[in-house]
């Protein structure tokens, strides 16, 4: 679900796709993998959540923190929207992202198939 | 199960909550309190309630008691299936899930509108350690069992509506817009549940149509790191949308 307006804008210029899928790559992002490492602890709810949270309170800051939440928050909801409709990509969003999804095995999803 | 006094005052919450957020949170639990289309207050609330139980038995945590009504068996199926089961979820399931006893497709719209939303909202507060709030007491009253105008097939499981055939009732729900992506429209047979969706993702993500990089400042996380938080959580989820 990369936005669209950000890649258009080149906010996502330095972002390493790889670190979406990988925990081990460098995501390219300041601060990216201890935010993608939170994002894992709060959709897995392992036991590391609660420290992760206070290191990026401690990194970043506490509303960092509270806006990390409301994202892993909003996708949690947003991918069951998606996958629970069987809803067809949109075709700004297939012609953009074709490449990265193939370099990022996003075909190899069950979800895949009911993406057309 | 009783509602609090001041919901949403989160007092052993160790983070501030801004207020935009805490307001989004009180609007979700009076929609999820009131009847709807296709369910009533206590059936919603029911909904509500399994997820949290769908959701404990995810965690291996004791479960919570069940919601003030008993649900259709398939609901109670699609509710677990949906939070423990994504990658599964196929269009086969969808068809038998719409066609059981006590669903149709609008029963599985408003359902997932339901369940999704309060989710979310508990997904918010497990992730910054803050206890769930008690679920509401339900309103009475009857659904109304509406579609709207203009629904038709555009790809998705369910039909939907696009912005150019929207009722003058339902013109609201994409914001004016002339296209909107299709995981905005997917709910679009139960025209409330996007309203609430357009209420969230206001709340946790965006807000607008078009946001730029100096767009609402009060989101303090870069694009980049807000759009890969996204990614990794869809990821996770193995979502290829």
């Amino acid at each position: 679900m990369l936005r669209e307006s950000s890649q258009q804008t080149g906010a996502l210029d330095n972002l390493n796709l790889q670190g979406t899928v990988n925990p081990e790559a460098d995501t390219g992002v300041p601060h990216g993998n201890l935010l993608t490492a939170f994002a894992e602890a709060a959709v897995q709810q392992t036991d590391a959540l609660p420290g992760l949270g206070e290191q990026i309170v401690a990194e970043l800051g506490v509303q960092e923190l509270v806006d990390a939440a409301g994202v892993v928050a909003n996708f949690q909801r947003m991918v069951r929207i998606a996958d629970g409709c069987g809803i067809p990509l949109d075709e700004f969003t297939k012609d953009a992202t074709d490449d990265c999804r193939e370099e990022l095995g996003l075909h190899e999803y069950a979800s895949a198939a009911n993406t057309a | 199960m009783t509602t609090t006094a001041a919901p949403f005052a989160n007092p052993d919450a160790t983070w501030n909550i801004p207020d935009r957020i805490r307001d989004a949170h009180v609007r979700s639990w009076e929609r999820l309190a009131a009847p709807g289309e296709w369910w009533t207050g206590a059936e919603r609330v029911s909904i509500a309630a399994e997820g949290r139980r769908a959701s404990a038995l995810l965690d291996g945590l004791p479960a919570p008691g069940p919601g003030p009504v008993e649900l259709p068996e398939a609901a109670v199926f699609t509710i677990h299936k949906l939070i423990g089961d994504l990658p599964n979820v196929s269009r086969e399931w969808y068809d038998e899930t719409t066609q059981a006893e006590g669903m149709s497709d609008a029963h599985y719209i408003e359902l997932m509108g339901v369940l999704t939303h309060i989710w979310s909202i508990d997904e918010f507060h497990r992730a910054l350690a803050i206890k769930l709030e008690p679920l509401p007491d339900p309103l009475p009253g009857e659904p109304m069992r509406r579609r709207p105008e203009g629904l038709a097939d555009h790809g998705s499981w369910p039909p939907t509506v696009l912005p150019r055939d929207l009722a003058e009732s339902e013109a609201d729900i994409y914001g004016g817009a002339k296209n909107t992506p299709n995981v905005r429209a997917a709910m679009s047979l139960h025209p409330d549940s996007v309203r609430w969706l357009n209420d969230m993702l206001d709340a946790y993500y965006r807000g607008g149509a078009e946001p730029g990089p100096d767009h609402e400042p009060f989101r303090v996380l870069s694009t980049a790191q807000r759009e890969l938080v996204a990614a990794r959580v869809s990821a996770l989820n193995e979502c290829f949308y």
